[in-house]
């Protein structure tokens, strides 16, 4: 009776042979740092080191327990061939005693070890996804959003189950190898040598197999990801699939793909399940070694009986952890690779929130001053900017798609940062004062129209849930969104499900401009808030912000000249210049770029 | 158990390579069952000498020793032939299923595919599948291998004494009643982890989409709440289940081993009466120890199977929606071919009414209108008035709740919705372009079409001069959702793939919204000159965009308002006049 102590999480893949994940042979990623970062996760495991020291123990005790076990066991069955049975009962007791030992700590040890997994994950997970708040919108805007999700779920989760699972499992392995082969020199070293031989053809003959399938696990992976990427892309866009009668094509180059993904996968399992069999094979070739030879000895007289049953036992025991040992160092380097691209993302520089003066933005001055701009360093967008906006004032920016003035927000709300000039709010330079103050005196509406699975009210409530109902009623009111709202199932408490996907794209506008009115800003940035907006609703909302923003400042882009005309200051701009400034009037005596716009739009044609 | 049905049909067509996988796997398992039975051999006849008065007999142990070595080289090959068997079967099933899965997806109505949702679809043919193929796998090789060793285990064990089947008696209920505690108590928490795995993606997922409005409204130290409750509530979960899953085995050991206590002890009394030989206590302990492996076995497979059927159920919901608008083969070649009044390129709403399934309000309310062959049909009105609804019908994306939809004189229900999109090209508000090429985006229009007609069609779109200022022309790739281009280069590009099918309706659902005035315009009139023929339909937000058109459709809350030329509508409908109003204000005169 093998009594194995392995901790819980193995306890799942056990007696199964190798399935997939995990198994020998699976794609192993080398970490580049090991060291540093494995003393970067101990200090994540340190607040819990009462659970490690925990946990540790009752490895020690399950492997003692385990170790022992079988040499009463040789005992007892050496006291049945040399029938003197009174000798058995007390031995039986001293095995229940040892059993009843190992089952506990297998207890503890799994109890521990989740307890161990649960609290490290919480902290990774955490301090990742406040980390990844906190990062400033350049490195968000260039990293790939599906690799951060797969960071904050799969990575965490991964580095913390292997480590608390795998190093124990590494822990109790190693242990009882050396145990074991402790116990069996004790018996037999001729026996124990033998046993080590097929050992030794097991390590051989599993790198031989995880050689051969490595290759087709590698191959499986990328057509799983040609596979994966057909369907996100082709579901999500399945609307145009239909539209354009691209189904049989698409399905068609899906069904390639399948099916050598199918062909691919029948092979690499292959070889990964003959594994199991083969390994079975190895065990039950030393089990034909330890009876053969086991008898021949015992012929000799160099050994009892008993031991050729401890030594079934013990080459059982000695095999599970040499087989495991290959495996787990895989998952562990993995892990850390795992673990490196977590840090990897901690130790970006957080965004710069600095500048300590406290400051109130009181009158909502903005003044651009001879601002440069690039996204990509040799790329630039805008050029020697200077603008300046009263306070209380109604400004638009105009120009075609691309001229930058989407970028002149991003550098408002300082998502990014200058590359020469200044900014100044108040006469202050936006980089001496907190973000924080910037951002909260100012209400934006993006061209994106973001909306979060919860409540409508929440959503409208987003800059402070403290806010009135009566509050909230009156912007809804204003932004015209009240409508929207009332044909909703549960009016204000009805949530908004996928991001609001449950609204039309002119909807969806209109709350977040209810969710930027209820925030009372200083300073109100229009991004092509209403685009999608048909025009007499967008002239209801013009005429409530007028109301609303009497004495404040407002920055407006819009496409249609008929958003903007009556701003008090009219930028047009191209290619990151500005080319004219003036009132609606002004621009068309003008008979500039301005006109030219105004009049494609109004005469349909052009002049 | 229904669900089992429905996964047989697929396993069916393999069931040759799932009897060999089965027989090879009995054959293995028979073979490993027999080696406690030569080792007691071994040790009874060869070691002690039993039936030969305490004589020992080498060739005895060695020519066992030579049996049982043949014996696990065929039981290896045995194994590993059941393997190749097993996948052949599991995967080639899946298979299947996945293409057939995907096939049912992109030929479904949008009605259809909004009920699932696309992210939903997405999970069931990637995860869900992979879920299936393991249920499938585990039902051969599992089943066979629990209950084999399991009943061959127990069948050898008493065969070696009966009075052993007084402790497998009494151990077993004591397992089952361990597996099926845990089997109980982690199957509804399986569901609570999904869930909550789910939630903490969504909130990760939202909040990195949208991090300009969490950074804008300085929402950063309450999202980190919201997503360390969702955080808290998953690792809990998670707990939960481990810690359930922890508890299984080692009582499960606890049980075994006293159960092995137990025979040497019904063992030591036997041999004292002399009816049984040592070597044959130690052949029950390898048995028992393989009864446990069946055990465990069965506790795991009841794991796979409860998460296996939940992601089958799934699976087989998709397969089983037919999607409700199907091809009419017959109905193609007559229909697209010769039209009623030999027309071709006309539209016709015959007292249409529209509800979108789900919801049930009606959307479209007795709408009757016609355009005709070559003409250009604007159609303006307010946010959610139901323009995007109405243009739907036409390529019946949708079907009509009342009234009917005619395109060249024939019901679009009685087309073959292939041969009917054939003919109606709708560019969508929203510019989906796929990871590929900007040639290969536009090509998708028309594939076979010639580099000479896809720059044709890009200049007619406004969309050549920008693509042949990116850096690889033509060839450079559109990144993953375009995000290197901008809305309003997205969108001509989506202009010209749908200029490049040359369809004989064209319909724009504001799908210039995003493109500045002058570059409209110049689309328009590229359109006046090169696409005369086609019949259009367009939907826009601003007068510009549909003053020129033939006629103006006037939407107000799902009926048609007003319909005339602009000049018709300036004198005769207050709703276009406001429009209008709104859009040029104190310049009414110009």
């Amino acid at each position: 009776m093998s009594t194995n102590s392995a901790p819980a999480s193995s306890a799942v893949s056990m007696g199964f042979g190798p399935r997939g994940r995990g198994a020998p042979g699976a794609p192993v990623e080398k970490p580049k740092e090991a060291k540093a970062t494995l003393s970067r996760l101990a200090a994540y495991f340190a607040p819990d080191l009462k659970y490690v020291v925990l946990l540790a123990l009752s490895v020690v005790l399950g492997v003692v327990a385990s170790v022992l076990a079988p040499s009463f066991q040789s005992k007892a069955i050496d006291n049945l061939v040399g029938a003197s049975f009174d000798a058995i009962p007390p031995i039986l007791g001293w095995m229940l005693l040892l059993y009843l030992l190992n089952g506990g700590a297998a207890l503890l040890q799994g109890y521990f070890s989740s307890r161990l997994t649960q609290r490290v994950i919480y902290r990774l997970r955490s301090d990742l996804f406040g980390k990844v708040l906190s990062l400033p919108i350049p490195y968000l805007d260039s990293h790939s959003h599906g690799d951060m999700m797969s960071r904050m779920t799969n990575d965490a989760e991964n580095v913390s189950n292997v480590i608390s699972s795998s190093l124990s499992s590494l822990f109790s392995g190693v242990l009882t190898l050396i145990g074991t082969v402790v116990m069996m020199l004790r018996y037999s070293v001729p026996l124990t040598l033998l046993t080590c031989a097929t050992v030794l053809l097991s390590v051989v003959l599993t790198n031989v197999i995880s050689k051969a399938m490595r290759k087709y696990y590698l191959q499986r992976q990328q057509l799983l990801g040609r596979l994966n990427g057909i369907v996100e892309e082709k579901v999500s866009a399945c609307k145009t699939v239909t539209a354009y009668n691209l189904q049989d094509e698409a399905v068609t180059e899906f069904n390639a793909a399948s099916d050598e993904f199918t062909r691919i996968g029948i092979i690499g399992d292959s070889i990964g399940n003959s594994m199991g069999p083969m390994m079975n094979m190895i065990n039950n070739l030393s089990f034909v070694i330890v009876a053969a030879f086991g008898g021949w000895f015992t012929l000799k007289g160099m050994i009892s009986v008993g031991v050729i049953s401890a030594f079934i036992i013990y080459s059982k025991q000695f095999s599970r952890p040499i087989n495991e040992l290959a495996q787990l160092y895989g998952q562990i380097q993995t892990a850390i690779a795992g673990a490196e691209r977590i840090f990897g993302v901690m130790d970006e520089t957080a965004e710069d929130h600095s500048g300590d003066r406290s400051f109130d933005v009181s009158d909502g001055v903005i003044e651009f001053e001879h601002v440069n701009f690039s996204y990509v360093p040799g790329q630039q967008v805008i050029y020697d900017f200077n603008l300046r906006v009263e306070a209380g004032k109604k400004i638009a920016l105009v120009g075609s798609t691309g001229s930058g003035k989407t970028t002149v927000v991003n550098l408002l709300m300082r998502f990014y940062d200058i590359d020469s000039g200044r900014i100044t709010v108040d006469g202050v330079d936006i980089r001496d004062i907190s973000s924080d103050i910037v951002r909260d005196s100012i209400g934006i509406v993006l061209q994106d129209t973001v909306l979060f699975t919860d409540t409508v009210r929440n959503n409208l409530k987003y800059a402070d849930r403290t806010l009135t109902d009566k509050a909230m009623i009156e912007a809804a009111e204003s932004s015209y969104c009240d409508k929207v709202v009332d044909a909703l199932p549960d009016g204000y408490d009805t949530v908004l499900t996928a991001a609001g996907a449950n609204l039309s794209q002119g909807q969806r506008q209109l709350l977040t401009i209810g969710r930027a009115f209820l925030s009372y800003p200083k300073i109100l940035i229009l991004d092509e808030a209403t685009s999608s907006v048909d025009t007499r609703t967008e002239q209801h909302i013009q005429n409530a912000m007028v109301k609303l923003m009497h004495d404040r400042t407002s920055l407006i882009i819009a496409h249609r000249l008929s958003t903007i005309q009556d701003a008090d200051q009219i930028v047009v701009m191209e290619q990151g210049h500005i080319i004219e400034t003036g009132t609606h009037t002004e621009l068309l005596e003008k008979g500039g770029k301005y006109y030219t716009l105004y009049m494609t739009q109004f005469a349909g044609k052009e002049t | 158990m229904i669900a089992l049905l429905f996964l047989l049909r697929f396993i069916k067509k393999y069931w040759f390579t799932a009897l060999l996988a089965i027989l090879f796997l009995i054959a293995e398992i028979v073979i490993d069952l027999y080696q406690p039975r030569m080792m007691a051999l071994i040790v009874n006849e060869g070691i002690l000498g039993l039936s030969s008065g305490g004589v020992s007999d080498m060739n005895l142990i060695i020519s066992t020793g030579i049996r049982m070595l043949l014996l696990v080289l065929a039981c290896g090959v045995c194994g590993v032939l059941s393997g190749i068997f097993t996948n052949i079967t599991g995967q080639g099933s899946t298979n299947e299923i996945r293409k057939l899965c995907f096939d049912r997806i992109m030929h479904f109505s949008f009605d259809q595919t909004d009920n699932f949702s696309t992210g939903s679809l997405i999970t069931r043919i990637t995860n869900d599948v992979t879920q299936v193929q393991r249920l499938i796998i585990q039902l051969i090789r599992g089943f066979t291998r629990c209950i084999m060793f399991f009943l061959g285990g127990t069948a050898a064990l008493l065969t070696l004494d009966t009075s052993f089947g007084v402790i497998v008696a009494c151990a077993l209920p004591l397992i089952l009643l361990d597996i099926i505690f845990v089997v109980w108590r982690t199957n509804p928490l399986f569901t609570v982890l999904q869930e909550s795995l789910d939630r903490l993606n969504m909130i990760i997922q939202e909040d990195v989409a949208g991090i300009r409005v969490v950074k804008a409204f300085i929402q950063e130290p309450r999202e980190e709440e919201r997503f360390a409750e969702a955080n808290r509530h998953l690792v809990d979960t998670q707990f939960n289940v481990q810690m359930l899953l922890a508890c299984m085995r080692p009582v499960m050991n606890i049980v075994l081993n006293l159960a092995a206590v137990g025979i040497i002890y019904v063992g030591a009394v036997q041999v004292k009466a002399g009816d049984l030989a040592p070597g044959t206590v130690m052949a029950a302990i390898t048995y028992l120890s393989q009864i446990l492996i069946g055990m465990m076995m069965l506790a795991m497979i009841f794991q796979t199977i409860s998460r296996g059927m939940a992601s089958l159920r799934r699976v087989q919901a998709v397969v089983e929606t037919e999607s409700e608008i199907t091809r009419v083969p017959e109905a193609a070649d007559g229909a697209s071919a010769k039209a009623e009044d030999g027309s071709r390129g006309t539209v016709r709403f015959e007292n249409v009414s529209f509800a979108y399934p789900d919801t049930g309000t009606e959307i479209l309310h007795d709408i009757s209108f016609r355009v005709d062959h070559g003409e250009t049909l604007a159609i303006i009105g307010a946010t959610g008035c139901g323009k995007t609804s109405l243009v739907s019908l036409i390529p019946r994306f949708y079907d009509a709740t009342e009234g009917r939809v005619l395109v060249d004189g024939i019901d679009v229900r009685a087309y073959d919705p292939i041969a009917l999109r054939e003919k109606v090209t709708v560019c969508l508000q929203k510019s989906e372009l796929f990871s590929t090429t900007i040639r290969d985006n536009i090509l998708l229009g028309r594939p076979d079409a010639s580099e000479e007609e896809v720059r044709a069609a890009a200049e007619s779109a406004q969309a050549d001069a920008f693509i042949l200022q990116q850096p690889d022309g033509y060839d450079t790739s559109v990144a993953e959702r375009g995000m290197s281009l901008s809305g309003g280069q997205r969108q001509r590009i989506a202009i010209a793939r749908a200029l490049l099918k040359r369809g004989e309706i064209l319909i724009f659902d504001d799908s210039t919204s995003a493109l500045d005035l002058k570059t409209e315009a110049a689309l328009y009139a590229s359109l006046d000159r090169n696409y005369a023929d086609v019949t259009r339909i367009i939907i826009a937000q601003r007068i510009a965009s549909v003053r020129n058109a033939d006629r103006i459709l006037v939407l107000d809350g799902g009926t048609i308002a007003a319909s005339g030329t602009h000049e018709e509508l300036m004198a005769s409908s207050p709703v276009y006049r406001d429009i209008y109003d709104s859009q040029l204000r104190e310049e009414v005169s110009e």
